[in-house]
């Protein structure tokens, strides 16, 4: 028996120095045909799977720089799960700590936005339960909970993050303007991020709507994300907004 | 005067993004339509409702990429939660995945990284032992037999091996039970690279030294000559090379008819390229198995 537990630790020592060859951030000058043949699949996947979740910093960035980050990036965090779409959680905090990065201070956030909108696009299909409004006017807020629909999230950035988004994604001249304007005012936007159809949709909202919602993603009771918008939030609008938008997928009584 | 379709009843081909529309408007006869598994591990999204609406035309193959059969470090439990719960939706025709590892930790008790990549495993006796470990564990989840496939490999353990190629998957098949995903252009890719005198012949002789009844399933892609690396490269971006549909005439004497998958990932043709190279793969079918009859 320890002889076959020796062979195995064999492999798995082979196998981890294959890996370590191929995750090792500077190539063996030596390196063989097939192990330069299998670092350059590596990056290539990992380029093809942040182009594809991350279209913003994409843009911003332009295709080689992307492309040389999206490299760097498979070294420094090299993925754990064997779907790329998994992949890139860690991208926006490895951003804002690059130093090559320094003129683009909104870009983590960017990247944060992208991977909102790919999770999204990922999040469980859902149906709105549009009976379980009636909740609303027959119990106490602090016996309800308003659960959102999967893939929702919040953020709030000191960038304008829904200005460069729209303008990237539309690529109208006027949407720059108004996105660079703000970039340079140094314009905080907070957003909402859901689903229409199919595609992930960038929402602007104000603060006490984002705070709402954040509370909500957190699992307060209807109540309990009132008092945290505070008196200057406004519920019936943001329903009216959450019921067109799609955030909303249940009223739902505490304990059901 | 048009050609006559083929019978396609054992002839796939893989459903990607760019086809989408096409295929499942326009319904081409074909006897399966293969899909990577990972490609629809998400909770939900539009891929899995293109998926749900092509078994309702097409039978489905689950072809992974990730499971990662040879890891020392094993399966990963979450991987393997995504891949039943697909096959609990699709009922998919055939599950299968690659004779490979990618999957190890960089640090001792370190965090498991996945290369996502096939890479290629030692011909030995406790490589085997890792495998089919391995395998047993995806059947008896699945609870059915998967296929596994033979790599195009750039890199070989020669200093390790105490077996060929042909005997590890024949040994991989006895013992899990599970059935050989034999792709032919991976031979020929392993031969050129080898340097081999007579590439042909040495992809023959690898089909005549397999047990007849281990194969459940074909696969044919195109390779391209990689000038960077002076390698050639299963890039499945183009057509099939001549040389690799006589490997696959040979193979269909020796099995006899197969599923056969015709591969396409890279630079993807127009749907009727595709389809064309689907067709000739079912006329050789019919051709060779008719003469053999």
């Amino acid at each position: 028996m320890k002889r076959t537990a020796d062979h195995e630790a064999a492999e798995a020592q082979r196998q981890h120095e294959l890996l370590a060859a191929l995750a090792a951030p500077r190539a063996d000058a030596a390196a063989s045909p097939g192990l330069q043949a299998y670092r350059a699949n590596a990056h290539a996947s990992a380029e093809r799977a942040l182009r594809s979740a991350c279209p913003t910093v994409l843009a911003l960035l332009g295709g080689e720089d992307f492309a040389q980050l999206a490299r760097e990036f498979w070294h420094a965090h090299p993925p754990q799960r064997g779907d790329l779409g998994e992949w890139g959680a860690a991208l926006p905090e490895w951003l804002a700590a690059h130093k090559a990065l320094v003129d683009w201070p909104y870009l983590a956030d960017c990247a944060w936005l992208d991977l909102a909108l790919h999770h999204c696009e990922r999040a469980a299909d859902a149906v709105f339960d549009a009976a379980s409004l009636a909740l609303l006017s027959s119990t106490e807020p602090r016996r309800l909970q308003l659960r959102l629909m999967p893939g929702v999230q919040g953020l709030a950035s000191c960038w304008p993050l829904a200005s460069i988004h729209a303008a990237h994604a539309s690529n109208d001249e006027g949407l720059f303007d108004v996105a660079r304007e703000r970039v340079q005012a140094a314009q905080g936007e907070a957003v909402v991020v859901a689903r229409d159809g199919w595609r992930g949709v960038v929402h602007r909202v104000d603060a006490p709507g984002l705070i709402f919602l954040q509370a909500l993603e957190n699992g307060a009771d209807l109540g309990r994300a009132l008092d945290a918008a505070g008196d200057g939030f406004d519920f019936a609008a943001w329903l009216a907004d959450a019921l067109r938008c799609h955030w909303l997928k249940e009223v739902a009584l505490i304990g059901d | 005067m048009q050609a006559v379709t083929p019978d396609m009843t054992l002839t796939g081909v893989g459903l990607r993004q760019p086809h989408y529309r096409e295929l499942l408007e326009d319904r081409p006869a074909l006897g399966f339509v293969e899909v990577h598994s990972e490609n629809f591990f998400a909770d939900g999204g539009a891929a899995l409702a293109v998926l749900d609406q092509a078994r309702e035309i097409y039978p489905v193959s689950l072809h992974g990429v990730g499971l990662a059969l040879g890891s020392a470090a094993g399966l990963d439990p979450w991987h393997l939660d995504r891949l039943s719960r697909l096959a609990q939706r699709v009922q998919p025709v055939r599950v299968s995945d690659h004779a490979s590892f990618a999957r190890a930790p960089l640090a001792a008790g370190g965090a498991v990284l996945h290369a996502n990549d096939l890479l290629p495993v030692a011909f030995t006796t406790s490589s085997l032992d890792i495998m089919v470990r391995n395998v047993l564990q995806v059947q008896e989840r699945l609870r059915r037999p998967i296929l596994v496939e033979n790599l195009s490999a750039y890199l070989s353990f020669d200093d390790a091996v105490q077996m060929s190629e042909a005997e590890f998957l024949a040994g991989l098949c006895r013992r899990s039970g599970c059935q050989l995903l034999l792709d032919v252009n991976n031979l020929m890719v392993n031969a050129l690279n080898a340097h081999a005198a007579d590439p042909l012949g040495a992809c023959r002789r690898f089909v005549d030294v397999l047990p007849v009844g281990i194969v459940g399933e074909i696969h044919l892609a195109g390779y391209c000559e990689h000038s960077d690396f002076g390698i050639v490269i299963d890039d499945h971006g183009s057509r099939v090379r001549e040389a690799v549909w006589a490997v696959y005439a040979h193979a269909l004497r020796r099995f006899g008819a197969l599923p056969t998958l015709v591969e396409w990932d890279t630079d993807l043709p127009s749907l009727d390229v595709l389809l064309g190279e689907a067709h000739r793969a079912a006329r050789l079918q019919s051709e060779v198995c008719e003469a053999h009859r």
